[in-house]
């Protein structure tokens, strides 16, 4: 079905696939508007590709005569030339008039020499294709070379682009999204926008008759934004990651939209995961680091605030040598192929009596240092890539306010039960069954959400039947 | 739909003269009319409050709410909200200043008249009325389609006398009738509509304040103010300078019972008369309480008690 035809999907394949939506001139002129009807909303810097604004676009423009040969819509790319006639054009409002007809000449074009170095004014109106009334900044000498063109071919705003250039009869116009976009909108229909969520439910669960007679639309959206965060600590997918090298100095910045941490692992030279573990009990970063008088008073400075000195706790650790602390390996991280590679000396190391398998590990550790709000790593771990996943909370950037649709029920009841449990004049047995409806939503939300496939489930049972050999 | 107001004007004037009680005239009538047009529509209000917490028949034409809504409906508008200085004015028909006017010595056979007190601005963004008379004091109001008022100009369907009863025309400009404000909402180019939510002072700050609950340009709050809307998010550049609309509900027009003086009586002008603007449904209900002011008017009990009983009996019919 590859037009939207009244369903949920009211993009075009193409316009899903390709991020193309293309537009037929069938009558001549200038002023013209096109409406977007992507998913995504456009982003317009400018239609100056020589302007620094220009990379904010997240589409671009082109138009074509035949619909297969394209050129993109830029100043340069949509000028018109002409030669004035033998007669000077002074400054100031004044009439300008060419050797030849030429409709491409609207108004609000500048004026330039054919070099385009200089600017000589605006076209104000079209009196014929050969008399344009323009404003006049530069005298223009007699019979001159003179090019025509837009600052902006086109303008963008709420979706609807005007192109300011005369398009012809028959020409075909292309809106192009650049990749990115047409990256995020992928996989979009497996979720719901919380914008749709909020306003089907004032419309499906609000008004006259229903348990939810009115609600200032600002609770819903308070509610909804809280399920959303909620739902994103433990029941939605993590889906955030970021791909870090650890510095020298072993310390990397928390991500800007990080809650908490799902797992973070160093990668090796094959790209496979290696869990870095927390340093829980073994070492912790103070959050106060006074300077102490010999009485161990905490040291004031003419603020009258508390002075720091650097902590010692954190220059030990930075210090240690996870060797000390795992049991000593002698294989580096470097070797990818460790775990087939053993010498005769590994078979005696880390063999010893009461052995702690939280501190037997080689991959070193992390610490959140709270203060600084950055992740700290063991020494063994400069310069390596690590991979950081972590949960947000759903509502740090607007692409991330959306709900997937599996989940999108059990955020309805939730909002729904928010409402009645603090609303006045509701009978505790209606807050009641609300409540379990929205914990049985839940369940059935997570359950949806841990993607449990019976095929991979049977793959995984069938190791179990090994023979064990030793 | 309009209720024909000479239909009502008759119907009270034989009810009254029935036992020759009195007789109203139609300057009376316009003034009481009036009053009556605006005490029925404030009714609506009120009783739709109350109807739609009753539950209601899916059954055509016996939905209280919907046929309350059908009344209503005649008088609901939208109009564009202008930006200045932050703020957003209430649609253009309300010019927010008071009433001017201007008085014009009316010459022969003349219909163009050029205003020269009045602006043309205040025509724009104003109602105007125009009113003939023999002086200021005795002038009659004329019905909007007797004369068209462009800018400054004022041209009238006919021609006056100068004289008599056409020597005097007095022009008005009245800020325009803005009742109550509905939904509010906005769009920006090709984007969808998005509805405003009304906020009072106190939970605004409250509002502005929490991240979760911040308006955005997805779930913008607007503030009424002074007959003026604030809107948030309100910065220049990325908040809503633009693309304002608002639903409202005007006032009805005044109804008018335009006449000609003859030699001993009245003689009705359809053409220049207005009529009352309620649904037609309200006849009935109109001419009870025209009669009502009417009884109060000639003095009569006897009418006042019947009438009185009369709209008692219909807002028990319709349950208000």
């Amino acid at each position: 079905m590859p037009i939207p035809n009244g369903g949920l999907i009211t993009e075009t394949n193409r316009q899903y696939y390709a991020g193309t939506q293309q537009f037929y001139i069938d009558t001549a002129g200038a002023g013209k508007t096109f409406t977007s009807t992507f998913n995504t909303d456009l982003i317009f810097g400018s239609s100056d590709n020589a302007s620094s604004q220009y990379g904010l676009n997240n589409f671009h423009l082109f138009s074509s005569a035949d619909a297969l040969t394209w050129t993109e819509m830029t100043p340069n790319n949509t000028k018109t030339t002409a030669t004035s006639n033998g007669v000077v054009v002074p400054v100031g409002e004044n009439t300008l008039t060419i050797n030849v007809a030429n409709v491409n000449i609207v108004a609000g074009m500048l004026i330039q020499n054919s070099a385009g170095t200089t600017t000589y004014g605006t076209v104000k109106q079209v009196l014929s294709t050969t008399t344009f009334t323009c404003t006049i900044a530069i005298q223009i000498p007699a019979a001159t070379a003179l090019t025509f063109k837009f600052a902006q071919p086109y303008t963008e705003l709420g979706n609807l682009i005007t192109v300011n250039s005369y398009l012809a009869l028959g020409t075909y116009i292309k809106i192009q999204l650049v990749e990115s976009a047409i990256e995020d909108n992928y996989g979009e229909y497996s979720y719901t926008r919380l914008t749709d969520v909020i306003d089907n439910f004032l419309i499906a669960y609000v008004g006259v008759g229903k348990l939810i007679k009115s609600v200032k639309r600002s609770d819903v959206i308070f509610h909804a934004r809280r399920g959303l965060q909620e739902f994103s600590y433990d029941t939605l997918k993590s889906i955030k990651s970021t791909e870090l090298t650890v510095p020298s100095s072993l310390s990397l910045a928390i991500p800007q939209d990080y809650v908490n941490y799902v797992r973070v692992s160093w990668v090796d030279e094959l790209g496979v995961l290696h869990i870095i573990y927390p340093t829980n009990n073994l070492n912790q970063s103070p959050y106060y680091t006074f300077t102490q008088d010999d009485e161990g008073k905490p040291i004031q400075d003419n603020f009258d605030s508390n002075t720091e000195v650097t902590s010692q706790t954190d220059a030990a650790w930075d210090k240690t040598n996870p060797r000390n602390i795992s049991g000593g390996f002698i294989n580096d991280l470097n070797n990818a192929n460790a775990v087939f590679d053993h010498s005769v000396y590994d078979g005696a190391l880390g063999q010893r009596y009461g052995l702690e398998p939280q501190t037997s590990q080689k991959n070193g550790w992390f610490k959140i240092d709270e203060r600084k709000g950055n992740f700290s790593f063991t020494s063994n771990l400069a310069n390596k890539v690590i991979i950081l996943q972590y949960v947000s909370d759903g509502n740090a950037y607007d692409l991330d306010a959306r709900i997937p649709k599996l989940a999108e029920e059990a955020l309805y009841s939730y909002i729904i039960y928010s409402i009645l449990s603090v609303s006045t004049g509701i009978q505790e047995y209606i807050v009641k069954r609300f409540q379990k409806e929205k914990s049985a939503k839940l369940r059935n939300a997570k359950i949806r959400l841990s993607n449990l496939k019976l095929d991979q489930i049977v793959q995984v049972m069938r190791g179990k039947s090994k023979w064990l050999k030793f | 739909m309009a209720i024909n107001v000479n239909t009502v004007y008759q119907t009270v004037l034989l009810i009254l003269n029935k036992e020759q009680r009195g007789y109203m005239t139609p300057l009376e009538f316009n003034k009481i009319g009036t009053q009556t047009q605006l005490e029925i529509f404030e009714t609506y209000f009120d009783s739709l409050n109350q109807q739609i917490r009753i539950p209601q028949t899916n059954t055509d034409y016996a939905d209280r709410v919907v046929s309350l809504d059908e009344k209503i409906s005649i008088f609901k508008t939208t109009g564009s909200c202008a930006y200045a200085s932050g703020q957003f004015s209430l649609p253009a028909q309300y010019s927010g200043a008071t009433t001017v006017s201007e008085g014009i010595n009316a010459t022969a056979n003349t219909s163009v008249y050029t205003l020269t007190t009045i602006t043309a601005a205040q025509v724009a963004a104003g109602i105007s009325s125009v009113f003939i008379g023999a002086d200021v004091a005795n002038a009659v109001e004329i019905a909007s389609s007797a004369y068209t008022l462009s800018g400054t100009t004022l041209t009238l369907a006919t021609a006056t006398s100068g004289a008599g009863n056409q020597a005097f025309i007095q022009i008005q400009v009245t800020p325009k009738q803005f009742y109550r404000l509905g939904v509010v909402t906005h769009q920006s180019g090709a984007l969808p509509f998005h509805e405003l939510q009304r906020v009072d002072k106190g939970e605004l700050y409250h509002l502005l304040s929490s991240n979760l609950t911040k308006p955005s340009k997805s779930y913008p709050i607007y503030t009424y103010e002074n007959n003026k809307l604030t809107v948030y998010p309100n910065d220049p550049v990325t908040g809503i300078v633009s693309g304002l609309q608002a639903n409202y509900i005007r006032k009805p027009l005044n109804p008018l019972w335009f006449f000609t003086g003859g030699t001993t009586q009245y003689v009705y002008q359809a053409s220049a008369s207005q009529n009352f603007e309620l649904h037609a449904c309200e006849q009935t209900e109109l001419i009870l309480k025209i009669l009502l002011y009417a009884g109060v008017v000639v003095k009569s009990p006897e009418i006042v008690q019947v009438a009185a009983n009369q709209v008692a009996l219909e807002n028990i019919n319709q349950q208000r």
